[in-house]
């Protein structure tokens, strides 16, 4: 991958992790100078003693694990709890109990997953830089499927050090060595005279106590809660009902905004039409225009705003995007592949003679359309400014640094400049990359400032989210391979046109804009190292749009795995090779990946033979440190319906701290997968979005949920991700089913057409054959 | 003033008739189980039951219910805290993700094996129609048959 780090490299990937890092790096310096530096310091806090940064233990006895990552969904509280309870030694149950940190402590920075470092392997002068340097910066984002990787071994240092904290308070306490004590279940034990101390009752003296330098990790051979699968400790809480998300928040006095942003991006209000006849509507307050771009409407309850909203007519200024539709997204894309200036990424032995002068070439084109994140949770935010100009926001944010940038920069915008912000991250309904961004928060903090002493929640409605957010690129590829007599390729030539994510984000949030070139994001799983092939060239052309785009699952990966999938297929079909074989012989240098092939081969029992109409795929990706592989089985009924009934995936991410949250995973990914495979498209016209709810951009619902199967292969290695591997694979792994069931080979998203079959129940449909 | 027992509770709403379910459970009582999902009926997030009938409250005006019994999802486990089959089901299952369609699924559910205690898998799909974004379908599937199956023993 290093071949990646462009000059731009170092930005690009902070980006990556969540949309906030470049923020960040450019609006964050100076406002931590004063926190404790390697943040493993005890101290007292009422009732609560803190042991270090990560852990506080109170006087029953119950531990609070401050996880400085958002739970999204993916269980990331629970999996890093359990690390702190197995090195802390304690049972995990439900004595434990999570919060996300209001502090933006250096400790909890994403400087490892920045430097794409891990923890347990820096040292020397790059843990000071981190240190020093990024943690300082208070880069805090939950993104990137970097969380376990990049937190797994500071909390892990962090529960070993607290229990050696606890055991010298013991020693003291009974005044004994401490090599005479041992824990067990929350308890120290005095082994030779019996005597027993809980947690509870020393944490306050262990809280005071220097940190130990390199406190002792207990041995892989005692772990009796990483790797074995633990209930999630947020489980109870969403079961019930309880008020956990962001769009939950309720204060006393709260008032409530609804927004509408502009049909066509760019546009800017030019009139509010009928500003009396809202602001005369039942519980109205207030109608404002933020930053000329955008009218919200402040009432007493979101129903009341929300119906108001509805009434304003809004006069929008015209735009060079008016006239686009999806035509002409379509025609940019295409003549984006014939770009003589593509920026190039790899070249590797000499890829255009190679082709030029093969006797057997394989070439195709692909696209895929944009697409919303859809989170379940619309999106909102709760900004409170209070009349002494403190501010305190309550989000479902991948990122505290976006929340306090949104706050600073909405409330400035309205003449405002708090003293503080107080950052409260709340559960997120979803998040998919869409939460790393400040837009909602700078809107709901204009409000805030504008209605000092009382807190402002703004929601989105479902269709602002749809269709006036942000967006995964629209993007096509051109595939080329030329193959040796064996029929393996001999050289590979990818091009990919798509909008950079990097662009619009640093052109949307920052001063400076790296520019779009070289960003590694636009060809994330379009270079197949992993495959042997001796001559390889990887180039992207930037294709500009009015679009806002953002981090979305899985970001390039989500397109370009599908392209080369779907092309090594094709590849296969010319040399006539079974794709498995196929790949497996293209995989010869890399046992890591053939291993996993291996088994998701295995577990679907490829090559049993299937009933006509029936066909199966396979597809693999190494994204995220993790190595993922598919197969999905599909039945293409006489009238063109297709259905995936089952997919079986293997996920070799590396050590496993909870393996059932990593099979949810893989199950949630897969969903999110098929429904973008088969179903999901945002489509222009006039330069506006023209799906808008879930009546036009359907979703996967029970009744066309496949039977999935997940293995977890072992590699011995250290973390891997898991929350995009699950979703990167999909798509080629469906195209290339159908074509086995049908010998239709189909090259651009969705790959079907979805029609109603009443109010809530749609079926896809392979689209007619173009003659 | 519409007169609405909600989770047992007779109780009157000052509301506006045409105001949907939702939004008096969500902003006049309270009960932040309900989420807003889409608004129009679709997603399912919002469900609750309306003397029984799972019904999606984003598209109910309160007024069409008055004198109805309303359960949200705050409603379904004992007064003694302990959870209902299905949201035991759901926890043996590990069912949520984010949790946020969770509350609608669960009411879904409930509603289906009253009427139906032991469904098949057609009939499931048929009737729990709610979108997960997250994907927990195969888990929601066999969290339904465990309730099923544990509601047969009892
Ligand atoms: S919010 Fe009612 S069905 Fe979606
Ligand atoms: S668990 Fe997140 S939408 Fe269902």
């Amino acid at each position: 991958m290093a071949r990646f780090l462009s000059r731009r490299g170092f930005l690009i990937t902070g980006a990556a992790l969540g949309g906030t890092a470049l923020v960040a790096a450019v609006g964050g310096v100076g406002y931590l100078a004063t926190v404790d530096v390697d943040g493993l310091h005890g101290h007292l806090d009422g009732e609560r003693a803190a042991l270090n940064a990560f852990l506080v233990i109170q006087s029953d006895g119950r531990v609070v694990v401050n996880v400085p990552r958002t739970e999204m969904g993916q269980g990331i509280h629970t999996g890093l709890a359990m690390v702190v309870a197995e090195e802390l030694d304690i049972p995990f149950d439900d004595r434990i109990t999570v919060e996300f940190p209001t502090e933006a402590h250096p400790a909890y920075s994403v400087w490892f997953n920045m430097l794409q470092i891990r923890p347990e392997e820096a040292s020397g002068p790059v843990v000071w830089v981190g240190r020093r340097v990024l943690g300082q910066l208070g880069f805090i984002a939950t993104g990137a499927s970097g969380s376990t990787m990049g937190m797994w071994h500071p909390m892990r240092v962090a529960g070993a050090s607290a229990r050696h904290m606890l055991l010298a308070a013991a020693a003291a306490r009974l005044d004994v060595p401490a090599a005479e004590l041992a824990t067990a279940d929350g308890f120290i034990r005095h082994v030779s005279s019996g005597q027993r101390l809980s947690y509870g009752e020393l944490a306050r003296e262990a809280a005071l106590l220097p940190p130990p330098d390199r406190p002792a990790l207990k041995p892989v051979s005692e772990w009796r809660i990483i790797g074995r699968s633990q209930p999630r400790v947020d489980l109870p809480a969403k079961v019930r009902g309880e008020p956990v998300f962001g769009m939950d928040i309720a204060l006393p006095d709260m008032v409530h905004a609804a927004i509408r942003h502009a049909p066509v991006f760019g546009a800017k209000v030019g009139r509010v039409v009928n500003e009396a006849e809202v602001l005369a509507a039942p519980g109205v307050r207030d109608v404002a225009v933020i930053e000329g771009q955008k009218v919200a409407v402040v009432a007493a309850s979101w129903w009341q705003a929300e119906q108001a909203a509805w009434l304003l007519e809004i006069e929008w200024t015209k735009t060079d995007a008016d006239g686009v539709s999806s035509t002409e997204m379509s025609a940019r894309l295409g003549s984006a592949l014939a770009s003589t200036t593509p920026y190039e990424h790899v070249d590797e032995g000499d890829t255009g003679s190679v082709i030029a002068n093969a006797s057997t070439v394989v070439e195709a084109d692909y696209t895929v359309p944009f697409l919303p994140h859809a989170c379940m949770e619309p999106i909102n935010a709760t900004v409170f400014v209070r009349d002494d100009l403190t501010a305190e926001a309550w989000v479902s944010s991948q990122s505290p640094m976006a929340v306090r940038q949104g706050v600073a920069r909405g409330a400035g915008l309205a003449g405002v400049e708090p003293t503080s912000v107080t950052c409260n991250i709340t559960m997120n309904g979803g998040a998919f990359g869409r939460r790393s961004d400040q837009d909602v928060v700078a809107e709901a903090a204009f409000l805030a400032a504008r209605h000092r002493g009382r807190p402002v929640k703004l929601i989105w409605s479902r269709e602002e989210d749809i269709a006036r957010g942000l967006f995964r690129s629209h993007a096509a590829a051109r595939m080329r391979a030329a193959l040796g007599p064996d029929g393996l390729p001999v050289a590979y030539d990818a091009l990919v046109a798509t909008q950079s994510v990097i662009d619009s984000v640093a052109s949307r949030n920052l001063p400076v804009n790296p520019g779009p070139d070289g960003d590694r994001i636009s060809v994330e799983g379009l270079d197949k190292l992993h495959y042997a092939v001796p001559n390889r060239r990887i180039r992207s052309q930037h294709v500009p749009s009015h679009m806002p785009i953002h981090f979305w699952r899985s970001n390039g990966f989500s397109f370009n795995t599908f392209f080369t999938e779907s092309f090594i297929d094709e590849c296969a079909l010319a040399a006539k090779a079974d794709p498995l074989a196929y790949r497996r012989a293209l995989l010869r240098d890399s046992p890591r990946h053939l291993a996993v092939l291996n088994r998701v081969a295995e577990l679907a029992k490829w090559g049993t033979p299937m009933a006509p109409g029936r066909g199966r795929g396979i597809a693999i990706e190494e994204c995220y440190r993790s190595v993922v592989a598919q197969v999905a089985e599909v039945t293409v009924a006489a009238d063109g319906e297709v259905r995936v009934d089952r997919v079986f995936c293997a996920i070799d991410a590396g050590l496993v701290i909870n393996p059932d949250a990593v099979i949810a995973q893989m199950e949630g990914g897969i969903s999110f997968g098929v429904t973008t495979a088969l179903m999901s498209a945002i489509s222009l016209d006039a330069g506006a979005v023209v799906e808008s709810n879930f009546h036009d951009f359907p979703m996967q619902r029970l009744a066309n949920a496949p039977a999935i199967e997940v293995a977890i292969v072992d590699s011995g290695l250290p973390p891997g991700g898991a929350g995009e591997p699950g979703i990167v694979p999909v798509a080629g792994a469906i195209a290339n089913a159908i074509h086995a069931a049908t010998g239709r080979r189909i090259r651009s998203l969705p790959l079907a057409v979805t029609e109603t079959v009443d109010e809530r129940r749609t079926r896809t449909v392979l689209p007619p054959v173009p003659t | 003033m519409v007169e609405l027992v909600v989770n047992g509770k007779p109780l009157s709403v000052d509301a506006e008739v045409d105001k949907p379910l939702l939004w008096v459970l969500r902003e006049d009582l309270g009960l932040l189980g309900p989420k807003y999902g889409c608004g129009i009926a679709q997603c399912g997030a919002c469900r609750v039951l309306v003397d029984g009938k799972s019904t999606p409250s984003c598209m109910t005006p309160v007024g069409s219910i008055a004198g109805a019994s309303v359960v949200t999802v705050e409603g379904l486990a004992q007064p003694a805290g302990m959870l209902s089959v299905v949201q035991q089901a759901w926890i043996d299952e590990q069912v949520p993700q984010c949790g946020f369609c969770q509350p609608g699924f669960i009411v879904a559910t409930t509603a289906l094996l009253e009427a139906t205690p032991r469904p098949t898998d057609a009939e499931i799909d048929e009737a729990i129609t709610n979108i997960c974004r997250c994907g927990t379908y195969p888990r929601i599937r066999r969290a339904i048959h465990r309730a099923a199956d544990m509601l047969a023993e009892r």
